[in-house]
């Protein structure tokens, strides 16, 4: 009997089946890597990682019955298929943004597309780690693989020298703030290790039962826990790279960053907070509170003061994380299914923004600033009203999807009588109208400045036109995604004690 | 007679704070690409204590993946920093900064 017979009879073969997914994501990765390699056909690229990731959606939704498998160190179930089937999608619309952007800013790398897929494997290994070690891992590859995304604006046109300096500047400011956040929640896991003894979430939450049971080993290991997943969420007071990384990357990176990234970010703080300590739950809320607290009030108030549209879009994606982590705040099911709900719709208004961005990048004078907005409304129509829809959003103006999201948040901490928060989300949530209603009032009601001729793609128009419509829609019948974020926050709640 | 644990954990403690102080005071890039590696590498003498307290060895397998991680991050971060150091000819933070608020 050879060594790996015996090591199969001992631990038994794991049920790949379940692994399906990221198996089509890793092997499409590669497949890209050597079309790249050998051919450089741009279409052929494209076509293969759009057509591998509909391939892993479709997986995604074959797996009938969910598993704890590879030794214990994945975790399959509703939860995380949910995440793995949004981000998927995700990445999908991005991805189809990518050539044409890059082409016009001659900075098209074959690169940007296997990258694009590795760190979408490290975000669906994060999604379902029910272990700290498979957390840490899915994590780091999701980092360092942005990190190189961010620095890859490497162009030949010397108009455009000043951004790929500026793109190596984000990608090492990102570099240096995330590998002190990779340092903490790496000491975080020593903690946690060294008072517990073991990696697993669910072995953890059986030693942390009680207030009692709490030492200064484990009090620092969730302390510190907390300050890396808010590091990597940027929420204030950690929030110095986002800016400076959103503004440097290239937009679509950019666009990944913000809404991919982030929402597999706030998936696994939900994982780690609700399974790993689910009994200290008072604890780790009024942290989280502070920091959503903190988020909302910074974030918005910088935004305020932007010029530059992409930036007031990275300070308004702080502010948006604290609408979502002050979800947090209320650590009932109510809670968890507003942060749920609140992730998913983030996705599509997100998307929106960001992808209008990409859109109108590519025409020649357009530099992001807000005065470039003037007189959109009447240089082309059907864009300025989608982007109206999507700054409705943001900002949570009835009937866009943007108010049912914080209308959950808010009515989860009235019920666990976190009355100030609430007043402080309802405050931040009208102060925003200043930076969101003041590109509206640009595009609409001013004279346009420049004459710019604007051209974009049939896939932008699609994306932007798709997502405005389910924000819309959502806005009107929020009834499915809040079913389906009610019955997954039950999930993991009845997941406790397992 | 052995050392206690707890010695090394407060030496592992003492150099991550080494490693934050490094990154917020030190002006040359490299030196604060070299104080994340620190910060991590501290981690790895926290681990190797709690094995000892615990008598296990699945700290020390954790070892393994922090160390890949730190290299596959100075292999990233160096590279960024040749690439600075030829579009800028300076390695100085305080001289290549222009995104700010």
């Amino acid at each position: 009997m050879s060594i790996i017979e015996q090591l199969v009879t001992g631990l038994g073969v794991p049920n790949f089946a379940v692994l399906i997914p990221e198996i089509i994501v890793l092997i499409t990765a590669f497949i890209v890597f050597f079309i790249e390699l050998f051919t450089k056909n741009r279409a052929l690229i494209t076509a293969t990682t759009i057509a591998g990731l509909l391939l892993a959606l479709l997986s995604v939704f074959s797996i009938s019955q969910g598993d704890i498998t590879l030794y214990g160190l994945y975790i399959v179930d509703s939860f995380s298929l949910l995440f793995k089937a949004f981000l998927i999608l995700s990445t999908i619309f991005i991805i189809a943004t990518y050539r044409p952007y890059f082409e016009k800013k001659e900075i098209y790398f074959g690169e940007f597309y296997y990258l694009t897929l590795f760190a979408l494997l490290g975000m669906m290994i994060m999604v379902s780690s029910p272990n700290l070690v498979t957390f840490y891992i899915g994590l780091e590859l999701m980092s360092i693989t942005i990190y190189i995304l961010i620095g890859m604006y490497r162009t030949k046109r010397k108009d455009l020298f000043d951004y790929d300096y500026k793109s190596k500047e984000g990608a090492f400011k990102y570099l240096i703030i995330g590998g002190v956040g990779t340092a903490i929640i790496s000491y975080a896991i020593a903690l946690l290790y060294g008072a517990t003894g073991t990696f697993d979430f669910m072995e953890i939450a059986s030693l942390a039962t009680n207030e009692e049971s709490i030492n200064i080993g484990l009090l620092a290991g969730i302390v510190l826990l907390i300050i890396g997943l808010a590091l990597k969420a940027s929420a204030v007071p950690f929030h110095h790279w986002t800016p400076d990384a959103y503004e440097a990357a290239p937009t679509p990176i950019t666009t990944f960053m913000a809404v991919t990234a982030k929402v597999a970010t706030y998936a696994i703080i939900l994982r780690v907070m609700v399974e790993a300590l689910p009994y200290v739950s008072e604890d780790w809320s009024f942290a989280w509170a502070l920091l959503a607290a903190a988020s909302m009030i910074v974030g918005n108030f910088i935004a305020l003061r932007q010029k530059n549209v992409k930036r007031m879009l990275a300070y308004s994606s702080i502010a948006h994380t604290g609408y979502i982590t002050a979800a947090l705040a209320a650590p009932t099911g109510m809670g968890f299914a507003a942060f749920i709900f609140y992730s998913l719709i983030y996705i599509f208004m997100a998307i929106g923004a960001l992808v209008f961005l990409t859109a109108f990048e590519k025409n020649e004078g357009w530099t992001n600033h807000i005065d470039d907005f003037k007189g959109l409304a009447k240089q082309s129509p059907l864009m300025a009203l989608l982007m109206l829809v999507f700054m409705f959003s943001l900002l949570g103006i009835p009937p866009t999807v943007g108010f049912m999201g914080k209308l959950g948040v808010f009515l989860a901490l009235i019920g666990s009588e976190v009355w100030w928060l609430a007043v402080v989300l309802v405050i931040m949530s009208a102060i925003s109208a200043g930076y969101y209603l003041r590109v509206v009032s640009v595009m609409y009601m001013y004279e346009p400045v420049k004459k710019l001729s604007f051209s974009f793609t049939g896939a932008e128009r699609a994306i932007l036109i798709l997502m405005a419509i389910i924000v819309l829609i959502l806005g009107i019948y929020p009834t499915l995604f809040w079913n389906v974020s009610t019955t997954m926050s039950s999930i993991l709640i009845a997941s406790i004690g397992r | 007679m052995s050392i206690p644990y707890e010695y090394y954990i407060v030496l592992s403690g003492l150099l991550m704070v080494l490693g934050l102080i490094g990154i917020m005071v030190r002006r040359n890039i490299i030196t604060v690409l070299i104080s994340t590696e620190l910060m991590l590498n501290s981690v790895n003498i926290a681990f190797v204590a709690f094995d000892m307290k615990l008598h296990e060895v699945a700290g020390q397998v954790f070892v393994f993946f922090i160390l890949t991680i730190a290299a596959a991050e100075a292999a990233v971060g160096l590279g960024l920093i040749m690439a600075i150091y030829r579009l800028k000819k300076d390695v100085d933070i305080e001289k290549i900064t222009e995104l700010k608020l």
